[in-house]
This record gives C-alpha cells, sequence and structure tokens, in this order.
C-alpha cells in the first residue's frame, strides 16, 4: 500500500482509482472471488454508470470508494490518496433508505447540516432544507413520517438528505429501482440538473441499462460474478439530455443495442438474477 | 375500555350487573370470612372487621404514614438510581463496544443471579434502614434497565449509523441522533417493567430485616401473632399496588396511542 501510494502521487488528477483492486469474502469457509483485481479511473465532474447482472461486484464497488469495505487486494484512491476509514467526502445513496423513522422528512434532510464538521446555523439550515425539498418536490409532505410516505417520496427525501450537504462525490446504489417507470425518469430528470448544477462526481450503480445510458458519460458493464470489467463505453450524446426522449434518438437505439450485446450474455450467466 | 357499548342501555345493564355481582362475591367472602371459622381458628385468621378497625386506628394515630412513606421512598429511590444509572451504562457499551465485549459475561452472570440474594449483604453494609432496601431496588432496577438499553441500541439498525458516519458525524453524534432515539421504546419498556420489580424487592427487603416500612409492619406482626395487624399490611400493599397498576396501565395506553 505504501508502495502504490507513492506510485500514484503524481498518476494524474483522476478522482478515484480503482488500481487492481479486488474483494473475496470468506462465507461458510469457502471463499467467494466477488470483484476481480480491477482497474477504472472516474474523472472529477463524471458521471459513470456501472451495469451488470445481480452479484457482479457493483455495490463492493461503491462500499470500497465509501471506504465501509477494504479491498482483499489493490488499492481503491480517492483524490490521490487511498480510501482508509469512512470516506466523508461521498455521499452515499444505499439501494436501502436509511431514514431515521423518528423524524419527520424535513428533519431527515436536515441532519448533515446539523453535524458539528459542517456548523451551520440554525436559520441557514432552514432555509436550505426548504429550498432542496421544493427542489425534488416534497412540498406539503415536510412533517410527514417515514412511515407515512411512498417508496418513491422516501427516495426523494433520501436524495435530498445527500444533496443538501453538496458532497463532491455521490455514489447511488439502484437508488430509484422500486420505483413505477415514470416516477423514475422525474427523479432521473432531477438527478441530471442537480448533478450537473453542481459539478459533481457521480458513480451510479443500476442494472437497468437505459436508465444508465441516459444519464451517464461513460457506462461500465461488468461482467457476472466474478466480477470484472467486460466493456467501457463513452456516451457522447449531447447534454442536457431530455430523459424523457432521449430514448427514442437513433444514437441511444445504437448505443443500447451495441451495450446490451456485452450485458445480455452476463445476465444469462448471473445465476441470481 | 367500555369499547362504546356502554352508551347503550343493553350495554349499561349489562355493566350494572357485572358490578353488583362483583360486589356480591365480595361481601360473601368477606362475611364468610367474618362469621364461620370457628372461635379456635379466630386468632390465626382475624376477621374483616378487625382488621379495617386496625387500619383505622394506623390513619387515626397517623401511624401508618411514616411506614407507607419508607416503602415508596425506597422504591422510588432505588427506581431512579436504577434507572440512571442502567441507562448511563446502556450507552457507554453503545459508545465503547469493546469495553462491552471485555464485560459482557460478567454482566449476564450477574443478570441472572436473583437479587434477593444479595439483600442479607446490603443489611450488613448499609444496615436495616432505607438504605439497603435502596440499594436491593437500584441493583435489580439497574440489571433491567441496561439490559433493555442494550437491546435498545443492538436493535438500531447498523445501516442507519454508517449512513450517519458518512455524512461526518462523530461517534457523540451518531449516539445523540441514532442509538438513543433508536432505543428509547426499549428502555421506555424496561422502565415499566421494572416498576413491578422495584415493589416487590422492596417489599422483600423490608421483610428480610427493616426498622420501617409496610413490609416491615407485617413482618412486625406476623411475628407478635397479630393477625390483625398483619393483615391490615397486607390491606395497605393491596391497595398500593391497585393503585400502582392503574397508574401504569394509563401510562402504558399513553404511549402505545403517542407511537402508533
Amino acid at each position: 500500500m505504501v508502495a502504490a501510494d507513492s506510485e500514484t502521487a503524481g498518476a494524474g488528477s483522476e478522482k478515484i482509482r480503482l488500481a487492481g483492486a479486488g474483494k473475496r469474502f470468506a462465507t461458510r469457509g469457502r471463499e467467494v472471488e466477488a470483484l476481480r483485481p480491477t482497474d477504472l479511473e472516474i474523472w472529477p465532474k463524471e458521471f459513470v454508470a456501472l451495469v451488470g447482472p445481480s452479484g457482479c461486484g457493483k455495490s463492493t464497488i461503491l462500499n470500497m470508494v465509501a471506504g465501509l469495505l477494504q479491498p482483499s487486494e489493490g488499492v481503491v484512491l480517492y483524490n490521490g490518496a487511498p480510501v482508509a476509514g469512512q470516506n466523508t467526502r461521498v455521499g452515499y445513496m444505499t439501494q436501502k433508505d436509511t431514514l431515521l423513522p423518528w423524524r419527520s422528512a424535513a428533519d431527515n434532510i436536515r441532519i448533515p447540516l446539523e453535524l458539528k464538521c459542517r456548523g451551520v446555523g440554525r436559520a441557514e439550515a432552514a432555509s436550505r432544507v426548504a429550498q432542496i425539498i421544493d427542489l425534488v418536490g416534497l412540498t406539503g409532505f415536510e412533517h410527514h413520517y417515514p412511515s407515512e410516505l411512498s417508496g418513491g417520496m422516501r427516495k426523494r427525501v433520501a436524495l435530498a438528505r445527500t444533496l443538501i450537504y453538496e458532497p463532491e462525490t455521490l455514489l447511488m446504489d439502484e437508488p430509484f429501482g422500486a420505483l413505477d417507470a415514470q416516477l423514475k425518469l422525474l427523479l432521473l430528470d432531477q438527478l441530471q440538473s442537480l448533478t450537473q448544477a453542481r459539478g459533481m462526481t457521480v458513480v451510479f450503480v443500476t442494472h437497468d441499462l437505459a436508465e444508465a445510458i441516459t444519464l451517464a458519460d461513460r457506462v461500465v458493464v461488468l461482467s457476472a460474478r466474478p466480477g470484472r470489467i467486460r466493456a467501457v463505453r463513452a456516451i457522447d450524446l449531447p447534454r442536457p439530455r431530455d430523459v424523457f426522449k432521449v430514448r427514442f434518438t437513433e444514437a441511444f437505439a445504437h448505443l443500447h443495442e451495441e451495450l446490451w450485446e456485452e450485458l445480455k450474455d452476463e445476465v444469462a450467466k448471473g445465476t441470481d438474477v | 375500555m367500555t369499547n362504546g357499548s356502554g352508551s347503550t342501555s343493553i350495554g349499561m345493564t349489562r355493566l350494572a350487573g357485572l358490578i353488583a355481582a362483583r360486589i356480591g362475591l365480595l361481601l360473601a367472602f368477606l362475611a364468610a370470612w367474618q362469621f364461620l371459622p370457628p372461635a379456635s381458628l379466630r386468632f390465626w385468621m382475624s376477621g374483616p372487621v378487625q382488621i379495617v378497625e386496625r387500619l383505622w386506628s394506623w390513619i387515626a394515630d397517623g401511624s401508618l404514614w411514616p411506614n407507607l412513606f419508607a416503602t415508596l421512598l425506597a422504591m422510588a429511590l432505588g427506581y431512579v438510581i436504577g434507572t440512571v444509572s442502567g441507562v448511563a451504562l446502556g450507552l457507554t457499551f453503545g459508545f465503547l463496544p469493546r469495553f462491552h465485549r471485555v464485560m459482557a459475561p460478567y454482566i449476564s452472570g450477574l443478570y441472572a443471579l436473583p437479587k434477593i440474594a444479595l439483600a442479607p449483604l446490603f443489611v450488613i453494609a448499609f444496615g436495616i434502614g432505607i438504605e439497603s432496601k435502596v440499594a436491593l431496588v437500584a441493583v435489580t432496577v439497574f440489571f433491567l434497565i441496561l439490559n433493555a438499553t442494550l437491546d435498545g441500541v443492538r436493535n438500531v439498525d447498523r445501516d442507519l449509523v454508517q449512513a450517519l458516519s458518512l455524512m461526518g458525524a462523530t461517534r457523540l453524534e451518531v449516539i445523540r441522533k441514532a442509538l438513543v432515539p433508536g432505543a428509547l421504546p426499549w428502555i421506555f419498556t424496561g422502565m415499566r417493567i421494572s416498576v413491578r420489580y422495584a415493589f416487590s424487592n422492596t417489599l422483600l427487603a423490608e421483610l428480610i430485616a427493616a426498622n420501617s416500612g409496610i413490609g416491615y409492619l407485617i413482618e412486625y406482626y406476623s411475628g407478635t401473632f397479630d393477625a390483625a395487624g398483619a393483615f391490615a399490611a397486607i390491606l395497605v400493599l393491596v391497595i398500593c399496588s391497585v393503585v400502582l397498576t392503574e397508574l401504569l396501565t394509563r401510562v402504558e395506553t399513553r404511549m402505545a396511542r403517542g407511537r402508533g
């Protein structure tokens, strides 16, 4: 690790870099390789989508970038330094929403601003909360508790809570997986404009290829377990993209077909799809 | 509780009948106690009239109040001390999981110990006054509350904790914002259960060695073969536990409503 550190000091200005990073888990005495040693660079302000079948190590990559998991081999660099311990520069929106059930929507969204490390004043916090509630379309639901909100509403609360403290990097693990198609498009649209406006780096995990192409600058296709990078494709669709219509363009259809060729074998191989 | 049936006339009649049946049964029992036993048993069993007379005389000369006060004070003090220290240590363990792992076997060993076994030791250490009762109740409540707090802390979703620390929360902030509010329902449940244990262990401690308290009265009058006195003290106890149970039920209903 020390060697990797000095070696990468001048390696460029990528935001995130996986250098031969792999992960093995021991389950019931057997070792399972979740992710083959992988190399991947993600640049500042880039929107990268990771697609692949279930169990291909997509979430493992996010967990390693967030510092929740340490790679079994290789190293994960963030801003050029190995990730050691929880990486508080990233905002991580997990598959499961982690809202505090005893706090209302607005109180949940305010949490990051209450923390000492940000030291945001009461009045400023209130106005920022009001602003972001408006932005994600939660007006009228500020005082509802998570148990009183629909799945889509809870996702919006989680998104607002992640965006409000403007982390420089956003990690999203199938954030809108369980939502109906229309609502999903609506949130994708909001996500695109928000991350573009704030110049955020985004790593977006999904199993929905169309979603990936719609949003990403680059799509990374991962193979079935043990995960490895099978293809990387730059998405050169012009921005801003109309998330409601872009999928009906010819360029989109080509990209979808090309990437689906890579993905379909892996989906067939992924036993637990 | 009457589910609205009390508003109909049939419901009212039924309720009246129920109450009449209950009072009738009580009167029959008291009458049987008063008149049926032969003279030879009267000494051991006393009788309702004598018991109420005795209780009235305690109220009239004021000798009941210091004893009632001693019991309630010991119970309340022990309860508060046990609750505060139980919650404090439970949260400390949540804060320092490694410390908890070291302590866990000792805690569960002591938790399983029937605390009443310690009562004689407390009498040696603190004397026969109220202190030894407070100590016994505090220890009993402490372990109940500690376990409730630990259960509560364990039950807080680890993902919530992780999400908070990724946002940059310090450990203290994680405790304040996730562990404490998450454990609160468990702590309340523990506090509710502990009231009953506090009450019965105060009594037990007073029965073992005391110089005041309702338990002391029972022990004293039994020791002097004064059945009326012992029964009068037990009657006070019955009234106390009815009041206590009623209070607890009210608190529970209010809490259940607040959470639902």
